[in-house]
C-alpha cells in the first residue's frame, strides 16, 4: 500500500469514527425512546437529528473546569489515555479487502493490549479528581474491568484455535464457508458480556451508576473533557461491535452488496443490539457483577476453551 | 528508515529516570508505564511482536494496574522523602552494576542487535516443546502465588463488632454491599 | 529478509495512525478550554458532593477485597499469556500440547475452586446480626 493512501485512510477512519461517535449519541437516545415507548430528542431538525450539533455547541461553550483540588496533569491525561486506547485498535481491523490501516500478525493481541490500557483512563480520572464519588467510581471501574478482562482474552482463544492466527484479516478469510459464531456460540456470548463490562455500558455501568455515586469517575469532569469520556464510550461500543463482526460474523463477507457495506451493516446491527440491551436490562448490583465474572464466566470460558480444543483435535486433521 | 529504536530507547531511559525522581507515587508509576510501553516498541522493532504484545498486556496492563490500584486503595499521599543514608548504599551498588554493563558493551565483539523475526507460533512451539517443564512449573508457581496472595490479603474476620460499625470514619467503602463488620487490621 | 520487512511496515502504519490520534486528542483537550466561559464564585472550587459541603479528605482507604481482585487478576492474566501462545500454535502442537495445557489450566482451575470455596471471591458478607446484606 502506498504511503499516501495509508495516510489518507488514517485520516478518513478517524473522521468517520468521530462522526459515528457523535451520531451515536443521537441514535442511542432515539432508539431508547422507541424501545421504551417515549420520544427522545425530536425538536431540532428532522427527527431531532440537529440535536447533535446543539450538543457539540453546548459542550464547546461550557466552562472547561479543572478543579483546584485535583492533580491537574493527571486530570487532563486521563481522558486522553481513554480516547487513544479505544481508537487505536481500529488500526488492526480489516474493514474490507484493501480497506485497512494494517493487518498485524498479532492484531488480536494489539486489541487486547490496548483494551488493558483503557483501565488507566478511568483509574486516573477517579484518582486525580480528588473527589469521593470519583474515587469510589474509579476503584469500582478498575476492579470490574480487570475482572472481565481476564476472560475477554480467553473467550476469543476458541476462534484463534480454529483459525490458527491472531491476524484479523486472516481470521475473516477463514470464515469463507462458515461464520465462527456457529462454532463458538459460548465464546461469542462471553465476549459480548465482557465487552459490555469493558465499555461500562448498562447493565454493567456500576462505575458511573448515577443513582448511587453521581457520575462515578467523571463526576468532576466538565465541558470537552467530559465529552471525550462520552465519546470514548461510544467509540468503544463501536470497536466491540466491529470486533464481533470480524471474529464471529464473517467480517466483510456477504452476497450481492459490496464488502464494506456488509461490514457497516453488520456493525450497525450489533450496535443497535447493545442499545437494546441498555433499554431492556436494569443495572446489576456490584457483588452480583463480580461474582458472575469470577465464579460463572471465568470457569465457563476455561471449559469452553478446553472443549473447543478437544473437539477440534478429535474431528479435525 | 525511521530510527524507531533510538527514539524508543531514549523515551525508555528518560522515563525511567523520571520514575526514580518523582515524589508523587502516581506520577512515578505513569512514567514507569511509559517506560514499559517504550520497551514494547523496541521489541516490536526488533521483530518480536508477540513479546511486545505480552509486554504491554502483562507488564503495562496488569502489573502496573495493580500498582496504581494499590496506590488508589491506600492513598499514601506524597511519598516520604528518602534520606541520603538510605539510598546511598543501593546507589553505589547500582553504579558498580552500570560500570559492569558499560564495560561488557564496550568490550563486546557483537556490533549490532540481530534482527530476526520471531512469530508467535515459533514461541509457542518452543514453550510447549523443549521448555514444557518450565510452563508446568510456572503454573505451580502461579498456584502458590495465588494462595499466598489470598492469605496475605484476606479480610480477617473479627468477633462481631457493635452494629453500625461501618458508619465510623475509616470503615471500608465502595464494596457495593453494605457491611457492618469492621475490616481486620 | 522478506519476513522482516513484513513486520516493519505495520510498525510504520500504526505509528502514523497514532500520530493522527494524538493530534485529534490534543485538539479536543487544548482548544475547547479557550472557547468556554469562565467564572469564579464562592462555591466554584468545592468538590461536588451532591450539594453538601465536603468534609474530610477524599483520599479514602478502601476494602481490602479490591486488592485481592487485583492480585488474582494479575495471576490469571499471566495464565492468559500461556494460553495465547498455545492457541495460536494449536494445530502444530496437537494432542501433546492439549494435554500440556489441560494440566496447566487444570492447576489454575483447581486454585480457582479453592479461592471460591474459601470465600476470596465473595463480595457479600454476612452481617453479624445474622441478617444478610441486601
Amino acid at each position: 500500500m502506498s504511503p499516501a493512501l495509508s495516510v489518507v485512510l488514517c485520516i478518513v477512519l478517524l473522521v468517520i469514527l468521530m462522526i459515528v461517535g457523535g451520531l451515536l449519541t443521537w441514535v442511542e437516545r432515539r432508539l431508547l425512546g422507541l424501545w421504551q415507548d417515549r420520544y427522545g430528542p425530536n425538536r431540532a431538525g428532522p427527527f431531532g437529528v440537529f440535536q447533535i450539533f446543539a450538543d457539540i455547541l453546548k459542550l464547546l461553550t461550557k466552562e472547561d473546569w479543572i478543579p483546584e483540588f485535583a492533580d491537574k496533569p493527571v486530570f487532563v491525561l486521563a481522558p486522553a489515555i481513554m480516547l487513544v486506547a479505544v481508537v487505536a485498535p481500529f488500526a488492526v481491523i480489516v474493514f474490507a479487502p484493501g480497506i485497512l490501516i494494517t493487518d498485524l500478525n498479532i492484531g488480536l493481541l494489539f486489541f487486547l493490549a490496548m483494551s488493558s490500557m483503557t483501565v488507566y483512563g478511568v483509574a486516573l480520572a477517579g484518582w486525580a479528581s480528588n473527589n469521593k464519588y470519583a474515587l469510589i467510581g474509579g476503584i469500582r471501574a478498575v476492579a470490574q474491568m480487570i475482572s472481565y478482562e481476564v476472560f475477554m482474552g480467553l473467550s476469543l482463544m476458541g476462534v484463534v484455535i480454529i483459525a490458527g492466527t491472531f491476524s484479523l484479516g486472516e481470521i475473516v478469510e477463514r470464515q469463507q464457508s462458515v461464520w465462527y459464531f456457529a462454532y463458538q456460540p459460548v465464546g461469542l456470548i462471553i465476549f459480548l458480556i465482557a465487552g459490555l463490562a469493558e465499555t461500562r455500558r448498562l447493565p454493567f455501568d456500576l462505575p458511573e451508576a448515577d443513582s448511587e455515586i453521581v457520575a462515578g469517575f467523571h463526576t468532576e469532569y466538565s465541558g470537552m473533557k467530559f465529552a471525550v469520556f462520552f465519546l470514548s464510550e461510544y467509540v468503544g461500543m463501536t470497536l466491540i461491535s466491529a470486533l464481533i463482526v470480524v471474529l464471529f460474523f464473517g467480517g466483510w463477507m456477504g452476497p450481492f452488496l459490496p464488502p464494506i457495506l456488509w461490514f457497516v451493516v453488520k456493525t450497525a446491527v450489533l450496535i443497535a443490539f447493545f442499545i437494546l440491551v441498555r433499554a431492556a436490562l436494569p443495572r446489576y448490583r456490584y457483588d452480583q457483577l463480580m461474582e458472575l465474572g469470577w465464579k460463572g464466566l471465568l470457569p465457563l470460558t476455561l471449559l469452553n476453551l478446553l472443549a473447543t480444543g478437544a473437539v477440534v483435535l478429535a474431528i479435525g486433521k | 528508515m525511521f530510527p524507531v529504536f533510538y527514539v524508543a530507547g531514549l523515551v525508555a531511559l528518560v522515563s525511567t529516570v523520571m520514575v526514580v525522581t518523582r515524589r508523587n507515587p502516581i506520577h512515578a508509576l505513569l512514567y514507569f508505564i511509559l517506560s514499559l510501553v517504550a520497551v514494547a516498541v523496541i521489541f516490536l522493532d526488533a521483530g518480536a511482536p508477540f513479546v511486545a504484545a505480552l509486554e504491554v498486556i502483562i507488564y503495562a496492563g496488569a502489573i502496573m494496574v495493580l500498582f496504581i490500584f494499590v496506590v488508589m486503595l491506600l492513598n499514601p499521599g506524597v511519598a516520604l522523602v528518602i534520606r541520603a543514608r538510605e539510598w546511598i548504599g543501593p546507589a553505589i551498588l547500582s553504579l558498580l552494576l552500570t560500570l559492569g554493563i558499560v564495560y561488557s558493551v564496550v568490550g563486546s565483539t557483537i556490533k549490532t542487535m540481530g534482527i530476526s523475526a520471531t512469530t508467535p507460533k515459533d514461541i509457542a512451539m518452543a514453550l510447549f516443546g523443549p521448555y514444557l517443564l518450565g510452563v508446568e512449573l510456572a503454573s505451580l508457581l502461579l498456584l502458590a502465588g495465588l494462595v499466598a496472595a489470598y492469605h496475605l490479603g484476606r479480610r480477617i474476620e473479627r468477633e462481631a463488632p457493635a452494629r453500625g460499625a461501618s458508619l465510623q470514619p475509616g470503615a471500608p467503602v465502595g464494596s457495593g454491599a453494605p457491611s457492618s463488620r469492621k475490616e481486620g487490621a | 529478509m522478506e519476513r522482516v520487512t513484513a513486520y516493519l511496515v505495520p510498525v510504520w502504519a500504526i505509528g502514523i495512525f497514532f500520530v493522527f490520534i494524538l493530534i485529534v486528542v490534543a485538539i479536543f483537550l487544548v482548544v475547547p478550554p479557550l472557547l468556554g466561559e469562565r467564572h469564579r464564585e464562592r462555591a466554584t472550587d468545592l468538590a461536588y458532593e451532591s450539594g453538601i459541603v465536603s468534609t474530610g479528605t477524599a483520599r479514602l482507604r478502601v476494602d481490602v477485597q479490591f486488592y485481592l481482585v487485583g492480585v488474582i487478576f494479575l495471576i490469571f492474566d499471566i495464565e492468559t499469556a500461556f494460553v495465547l501462545a498455545w492457541a495460536v500454535a494449536f494445530k502444530r502442537l496437537g494432542w501433546a500440547g492439549f494435554i500440556e495445557i489441560f494440566i496447566f489450566i487444570g492447576m489454575l482451575a483447581l486454585v480457582l475452586v479453592y479461592l471460591s470455596r474459601s470465600g476470596a471471591l465473595d463480595w457479600r458478607r454476612k452481617s453479624p446480626a445474622g441478617r444478610r446484606a441486601p
